[in-house]
């Protein structure tokens, strides 16, 4: 009978297996059984926000066919998934509704930017209208840079987020710890989008500009409306 | 009747699925997956039954005009320094639509004069469009466009801001990715210098014409 072994990812928890044992008996760690299920169900989120959806579309077609990481049960409610993709130009319209779903789904929860729009604004990081990362809001856990990536460049940074929750442990990650996770401040649309975890910065800027003044530029102010 | 669309559907589906395994028969002895001709049955337009490319061991090719990140070209001459083909002269960060190159100039600290090579150059790959505009521009041939899109991290600021160690690579990587490129281009700059050199020698030859003919007049008069 040949040696056979057992998926060396599985079976290396640091415990020699006499070699007699090798075919029936294999030793895991809890975190090892715990990520494998995670890796291979990681669904992702089913919305598209600008050209590189199509690329993201394209992936789950059956050439590329995301069925192969267990990722292909598209969700259509920030409840039931797992992986937000960001595929797209993220507009100061979307950013508020962007969190709020970030703040709907259910931990534990991955952040993808797609493409040169989500990661750092792309082609219109200076746009008016276009907030430049959607890393500065949520959290994002892996960059694919590309306009659009390829479907393989996705797949890539799928693996990506494959092997960043292998190295994860359930004693360490955040939403296994005690303190509640606080939600995501949900920004405010406005003339220009506010963030409300810089309104303390804000009103401090504000009332410094206001104070050297604020004596001869009381009256003004009072005036300005009615005027 | 109602229904008929979607049981259609289904048969369409079922005869894919069926054509699978008539597949794997008529593959019998031969490496349907995992191999280079089977990727080429695969993507082929009397492609049957599964067409998936199977993505990390198997990848579809890509065309050589398919254009990602770029990258900085540098050669290598008979000692084995690497001297980068740019110039810093900073053409492809003015034509960067989404500005996202910056060059890092230098002088010499002797003859305060400008080095032509780059000490540093940034590309933030989490900007660049991958529109082409930069190798399109760049009058050195210096900068060109990659083919290699497995460039998926984990921190945008540590690793997707390319510096000059990362964005460079070999002239001979350009020519393996772009062969048709590589080759018309150097038949040009080939043209060019024989060009250059003919020039040279046509005015040699004048001017050892006129240095004999005003020796001819000394001697006339
Ligand atoms: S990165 Fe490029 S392809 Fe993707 S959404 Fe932005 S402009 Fe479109
Ligand atoms: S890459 Fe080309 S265009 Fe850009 S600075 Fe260097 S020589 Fe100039
Ligand atoms: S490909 Fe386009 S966006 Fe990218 S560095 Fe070159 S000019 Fe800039």
């Amino acid at each position: 009978m040949t040696e056979k072994t057992v998926t060396p990812t599985v079976n290396s928890a640091g415990y020699d297996v006499p070699p007699e044992l090798r075919q029936s008996v294999a030793i895991t760690t809890l975190d090892k059984i715990w990520n494998m299920g995670r890796r291979y169900s990681v669904w992702p989120m089913m919305f598209g926000l600008a050209c590189c959806a199509i690329e993201m579309i394209c992936t789950a077609a059956s050439r590329y066919d995301l069925a192969r990481f267990g990722m292909e049960v598209m969700r259509p409610s920030p409840r039931q998934s797992d992986l937000m993709i960001v595929s797209g130009t993220v507009t100061k319209k979307m950013i508020p509704q962007i969190v709020r779903l970030y703040n709907q789904m259910p931990e534990p929860k991955y952040v993808m930017a797609m493409g040169a729009c989500a990661s750092g604004g792309g082609p219109f990081k200076e746009g008016y209208n276009v907030v430049s990362g959607v890393d500065q809001y949520i959290p994002v856990d892996v960059y694919v840079p590309g306009c659009p990536p390829t479907p393989q460049a996705l797949l890539h940074g799928l693996m990506k987020l494959q092997e960043k929750i292998d190295r994860e442990s359930i004693t360490k990650v955040r939403w296994y710890q005690k303190d509640e996770i606080p939600a995501i401040p949900v920004p405010i649309l406005g003339p220009d989008i506010i963030d409300p975890r810089d309104n303390a910065a804000i009103r401090e800027m504000a009332s410094r500009k206001a104070a050297p003044a604020a004596p001869a530029a009381q009256p003004e102010t009072a005036e300005a409306p009615a005027a | 009747m109602y229904g008929i669309g979607i049981l259609k559907g289904l048969w369409v589906t079922l005869v894919h699925f069926v054509e699978t395994f008539t597949e794997d028969f008529r593959w019998i002895g031969k490496k349907r997956y995992y191999s280079e001709e089977g990727v080429a049955a695969r993507r082929s337009k009397d492609a049957k039954g599964i067409f998936t490319v199977q993505y990390p061991e198997e990848k579809l090719p890509v065309p050589e005009e398919f254009r990602f990140i770029p990258f900085l070209v540098y050669e290598v001459d008979e000692e084995g320094n690497k001297h980068d083909r740019c110039t810093s002269c900073g053409i492809c960060a003015k034509v960067c639509p989404p500005q996202c190159i910056w060059i890092v100039r230098t002088e010499d600290p002797v003859t305060k004069r400008p080095v032509p090579e780059p000490v540093d150059f940034f590309i933030d790959v989490d900007i660049c469009m991958n529109c082409g505009y930069c190798a399109e521009y760049c009058p050195f041939d210096a900068i060109k466009m990659d083919h290699d899109y497995e460039l998926a991290s984990y921190d945008r600021h540590a690793e997707h801001i390319y510096n000059k160690e990362k964005l460079s690579k070999p002239v001979e990587y350009y020519a393996s990715i772009r062969p048709a490129n590589y080759t018309r281009e150097e038949a040009i700059k080939a043209a060019e210098e024989a060009k250059k050199a003919e020039a040279a020698a046509a005015k040699a030859a004048a001017a050892a014409a006129t240095a004999q003919a005003s020796g001819g007049e000394q001697a006339a008069s």
